[in-house]
């Protein structure tokens, strides 16, 4: 069969691999500009105190200090996340609110002199009772972190789709779970840092470290009181973000402000230290579910309840808690659902978004019910859920449309790579094979803020030699690969060769874009792509057939050559003035066919430089309840995982040995970065399965706030993989594709939960599964039933 | 993170290094691998004026064996250790250890100076040491004097290095034929991890393979310094080999065991790992003395 496209869904190098593999690469702190100071920040050694007084006068008068500020200095202004909740201020005015909160910063010649004036500001805090569980914040009587949420109470959502209570009354077999995860880290390799520069007629650009320049232009002018158009926010390459830095840091908006006062750039950077203080990472959920299913095994109906233990600010914490019900309306059929969810303010660093934003712990302790009922009712997992999925076009009971939906071919995909048949009750003790599904959106339905805005545009240079074209993109590359999947969408949709594309990205003066979050930038930036080279491919083609005075609809572009259906044209001319144009150059087009290059040449010499422009935004998606926003995408993504775990019945300890992972991404745009996608995706959720957890001590400070003692998977710790792809096609995507940044993370930490039961008969509600807290599971099954399960 | 500023040394040999150390008192520190040095000065735990690198000191380096001794320089490396083809029989231990200290980018640099003058509970390499009967070798102005390695940790980060001392060596007594060893750590994960409990175990068998003529269990983490188990060797030196005795004996290395609560883990899991990995410690020592390789793992 040929191949449907020629650019898409190939194996692509990508675009920044040379940069990277060779060192060259330039990250947001390998930037320096002339003159430019260093900033450093005062952070609260209080998890909650009121400010009594701060003392600058030591700080200011160090040789080399340049400016100090503090909240004082500032202007009032709340910023955040949603803005109907901001609740942040850049730096602390009267009180703090977690360990790590800002007080004072700081811009000096040099980064010794800015830490040392840090040092000399002198702080008299006011202690107040630090309140470092949900239980304690909404206890009677609890002091209010926020005067604006008496209480602490962030955020509440009740909601019901169906008739719950009628339904249960039908189900022949109701389960009960609970389940609770620690609050985790990005761990992105590179800290946030950043550079912010204010020109002579008071334009700021920042240089930074971001996954959402556009959200970042947008706080820093309103904190600012700037215009957007005066803010320019440039990301460099950037190493991850996995959600934490999806939104405005102190950190640049401090650098900001330090620029303005002292007239030079500012150069900041968080210490590995700092980006546990700050987080924004995944929360702690609290969960409890009861499911309800009909004898034959259909999903009927799901009770669930859920606090989460927000920190001491909003920041993506609205979102979080809805997605953490919303997220369970697919993939399978579930008539009737009841979520009540609370986001409660404690004086910890605030969490945020991380990938797979609110639905992962939600999403283990689903499937880990899904398994325990398929075992009551004498059913394999995997005919369970293929009995109870959805197919493309199914909407769910919160309104979400699965417009396509690679689901049971993924269900079937892992279970044959897996062998699961010859494997699934047949392992020895010790030994387990567990699985998962879970599905996800591919792009946010609705900007963060209220707005009609694009969700992206890109424009379509074509380069005025006609060698090439740059996509010029707001889209930011953090390490995800979207720069190489624009230039594929663009190479695809002009008919030429991938390396005739150019990408220029991460600049919020290349046009808008939400950023890299929520799984977004394949599909809608890659709609804009797609439009926009569309559009110069139009113009270049109708500028050709007026040059050759033949009818448009005769003409295409493929690889790189112009087609002309219809019989012979005397392309001779046109070819003449080419080769006139270039007498000396060594690489003359030949052949019957003219190429992409004399074409667009061509187009240009007619009419100027050739510009394509793209835009897109989703159309109204989802119901009308309160929150219907949250968990509306053009399109979902979807995974089926399986997870073989040998457990050291003695120790307690999880060896993660294979995991079979399929994903429907749509068409595949690169298929090695789809597969890369699902490999960081099932390291990110081993990580947090197995390992990973902040830690705090009485008085709110982080235990372990460093990658030496905040453990990450190690590559020794990653099992061999199994990626299979699968394509659908997505009908509101471009070519047919979607997301697969973050779905792909969703069936791990159930997986190896269900392997971990199969291996040991350990029902175990709270991760990580650290050696002790499975060990002390195994021995309480042991107990419970004699011998364990069927393998004693 | 910066490095705070200080004046550093480079002393061509070790009366010039430890004379230096007498000179500038408790200001000085000495640095080798700087693998936790440099961790603790960047994050301002400690502020010495001075640093006295060793790199210069010949005396530190080198595996020499003679007179059924096995010299170990001070500032050999880990990587060396774990690669080491001096480490062979019932040295093996000290090798495996070695291999599993923090990633290969700190193995190249940290010494096994450094890993056991920092005394760090968990540490790798004290455990198979102190269960080969290890010597330290200490360097002072006055000379060199040699201390028993179980007498040397004195608690978390203390030792009984003087402050005008610098730690040439350690020497190891050659085991010879029916010796044999075997060094476990559990972490979270496979690999960078700092043990939640370690343990090593020797075995000298009896010429006639089977009667266990000296043992040492050697637990880290477990106590504020590695420690050997004397129950442990009590019940196992001069029984013989066999499951159900390394059993006991991990019962009451167990026993020896004096464990903490902290965010790692809990003295109680503590306590019972002792007793999983000591357990499984002495087979793997067994089967090598026997000249059996792998085992249980």
């Amino acid at each position: 069969m040929a191949a449907k496209y020629d650019v898409l869904g190939s194996r692509a190098p990508r675009l920044d691999a040379p940069d990277k593999a060779t060192g060259r690469a330039r990250f947001a702190d390998d930037l320096n500009l002339p003159g430019q100071l260093y900033g450093a920040l005062l952070q609260s050694p209080h998890a909650h105190a009121r400010i009594k007084r701060i003392d600058v006068s030591r700080a200011r008068r160090l040789r080399g200090v340049k400016a100090v500020l503090t909240g004082q200095d500032l202007p009032p202004i709340l910023y955040g996340v949603s803005p109907a909740r901001y609740d942040e201020e850049v730096l602390a005015r009267d009180k703090v609110r977690h360990v790590g909160d800002d007080v004072a910063a700081v811009a000096a010649v040099d980064l010794e002199t800015a830490l040392e004036a840090v040092g000399l500001i002198q702080v008299e805090y006011e202690p107040l009772p630090a309140l470092l569980t949900a239980e304690q914040a909404l206890a009677e009587g609890a002091p209010a972190i926020h005067d604006l949420f008496p209480g602490n109470l962030c955020a509440e959502v009740h909601q019901e789709f169906g008739d719950v209570a009628a339904a249960f009354k039908q189900c022949h077999l109701i389960r009960s779970g609970r389940m609770v995860n620690k609050m985790q880290d990005g761990a992105f390799l590179e800290p946030n840092a950043c550079i912010a520069e204010f020109d002579r007629r008071g334009n700021l650009t920042l240089y930074s470290s971001t996954q959402a320049p556009h959200y970042v232009q947008r706080t820093a002018a309103m904190v600012l009181g700037l215009n957007m158009s005066q803010v320019r926010v440039v990301k460099p390459y950037v190493g991850g973000g996995f959600g934490p830095k999806a939104a405005a840091t102190p950190l640049e908006l401090a650098a900001c402000f330090l620029a303005r006062r002292s007239g030079r750039p500012v150069k900041m950077g968080f210490t590995r230290e700092q980006v546990f203080l700050f987080s924004r990472a995944r929360h702690q959920f609290f969960h409890e579910m009861k499911i309800g299913v009909a004898k034959d095994g259909t999903f009927l109906a799901l009770e669930h309840r859920c606090t989460l233990d927000g920190g001491a600010y909003s920041s993506f914490g609205i979102a979080t808690v809805y997605y953490a019900g919303s997220l369970l309306g697919g993939p399978y059929r579930l008539p009737n659902m009841r979520y009540d969810g609370w986001r409660v303010f404690t004086n910890k660093p605030a969490c945020g978004a991380q990938r797979g934003h609110g639905g992962v712990i939600a999403r283990a302790l689903f499937e880990q019910q899904l398994d325990l009922i398929a075992q009551e009712l004498g059913q394999d997992p995997i005919a369970l859920r293929l009995q109870n999925t959805m197919q493309a076009g199914d909407v769910t009971c919160n309104d979400l449309n699965m417009s396509s939906l690679g689901m049971r071919e993924c269900l079937q995909a892992v279970g044959d790579g897996s062998g699961w048949r010859g494997k699934r009750g047949r392992l020895p003790r010790g030994k387990g094979i567990g699985m998962a599904s879970g599905f996800f959106v591919s792009g946010a339905g609705y900007p963060i803020y209220r707005s009609e805005t694009y969700h992206a545009t890109v424009t379509v240079k074509v380069q005025e030699d006609g060698g090439g074209v740059k996509v010029l993109t707001g889209a930011a590359e953090i390490g995800q690969g979207s720069d190489t999947a624009m230039a594929m969408i663009a190479a695809e949709a002009l008919g030429i060769p991938l390396r005739d594309v150019r990408v220029e990205s991460g600049d919020t003066d290349l046009g808008v874009d939400l950023g890299a979050y929520s799984s977004r930038t394949t599909l809608m930036t890659g709609h804009a792509t797609k439009e926009a080279a569309e559009d110069a491919r139009e113009q270049i083609l109708q500028a050709l057939a007026e040059e050759l005075g033949v009818v448009r609809g005769r003409l295409s572009i493929r690889r790189g050559r112009v087609k002309i259906a219809g019989g012979p044209v005397d392309i001779g001319p046109l070819r003449g003035r080419y080769l006139k144009e270039h007498r000396g150059w060594t690489d003359q087009p030949t052949g019957r066919e003219l190429s992409f290059r004399e074409a667009a040449r061509v187009a240009y010499l007619r009419q100027g430089t050739i510009v394509g422009t793209g835009k897109y935004k989703p159309p109204p998606l989802g119901g009308e309840y309160k929150g219907a926003a949250v968990g509306t995408s053009p399109a979902y993504g979807c995974s089926a995982q399986v997870a073989e775990v040998s457990v050291d019945l003695e120790t307690g300890q999880v060896f993660v040995e294979r995991i079979t992972d399929a994903h429907d991404c749509g068409q595949a745009v690169n298929r090695t970065s789809v597969e890369g996608q699902m490999e960081g995706s099932v390291s990110m959720g081993l990580g947090e399965a197995l390992f990973e957890e902040v830690k705090f001590d009485s008085k709110g400070r982080v235990l372990n706030p460093s990658l030496g003692e905040y453990h990450i998977p190690t590559i020794m710790d990653m099992p061999q993989m199994k990626c299979i792809v699968v394509e659908s096609n997505e009908p509101n995507g471009p070519y047919g594709a979607k997301e697969v940044g973050e779905g792909a993370i969703m069936p791990t930490i159930p997986a190896i939960l269900n392997a971990v039961y199969d291996a040991t008969g350990a029902v175990i509600d709270e991760l990580p599964l650290t050696p002790e807290r499975v060990l002390a599971a195994i021995k309480k099954a042991g107990q419970n039933k004699k011998g364990g399960r069927r393998k004693g | 993170m910066l490095l705070p500023k200080f004046d550093y040394h480079q002393p061509r040999d070790l009366p010039a290094a430890c004379g230096l150390l007498a000179e500038l008192g408790p200001e000085a520190r000495v640095i080798a691998g700087g693998t936790d040095l440099l961790v603790n000065l960047k994050h301002g735990r400690i502020r010495p004026k001075a640093l006295v690198g060793l790199e210069r000191l010949e005396e530190l380096t080198g595996l020499d064996s003679g007179r059924g001794r096995l010299f170990i320089g001070a500032r050999t490396s880990a990587a060396h250790l774990a690669a080491s083809r001096s480490l062979g029989g019932g040295l093996r231990l000290l090798a495996q250890a070695a291999g599993q200290l923090g990633s290969p980018q700190v193995r190249n640099r940290a010494t096994i100076g450094g890993n056991l003058c920092t005394a760090r509970p968990a540490a790798e390499l004290p455990p198979p040491l102190l269960c080969l009967d290890a010597r330290a070798l200490l360097a002072g102005p006055q000379g060199q004097r040699e201390v028993a390695l179980s007498a040397f940790f004195k608690g978390p980060g203390l030792t009984v290095l003087g402050p005008d001392e610098i730690m040439r060596g350690v020497v190891i007594p050659r085991p010879g034929l029916g010796g044999g060893g075997a060094y476990l750590k559990l972490g979270l994960r496979r690999a960078m991890e700092i043990s939640l409990v370690n343990v090593a175990a020797f075995l000298q068998l009896a010429p006639d393979g089977r009667t266990i003529a000296q043992a040492r269990v050697a637990l880290g983490a477990v106590a504020p310094t590695p420690i050997l188990s004397p129950r442990a060797a009590q019940a196992l030196i001069g029984q013989r080999a066999g499951d159900k005795l390394f059993a006991a004996a991990a019962e009451a290395a167990a026993r020896d065991a004096r464990p903490i609560d902290d965010h790692r883990g809990s003295a109680a899991y503590r306590r019972d790992m002792v007793r999983v990995l000591a357990r499984r410690a002495l087979e793997q020592a067994w089967d090598q003395a026997r000249g059996r390789r792998g085992g249980k793992s």
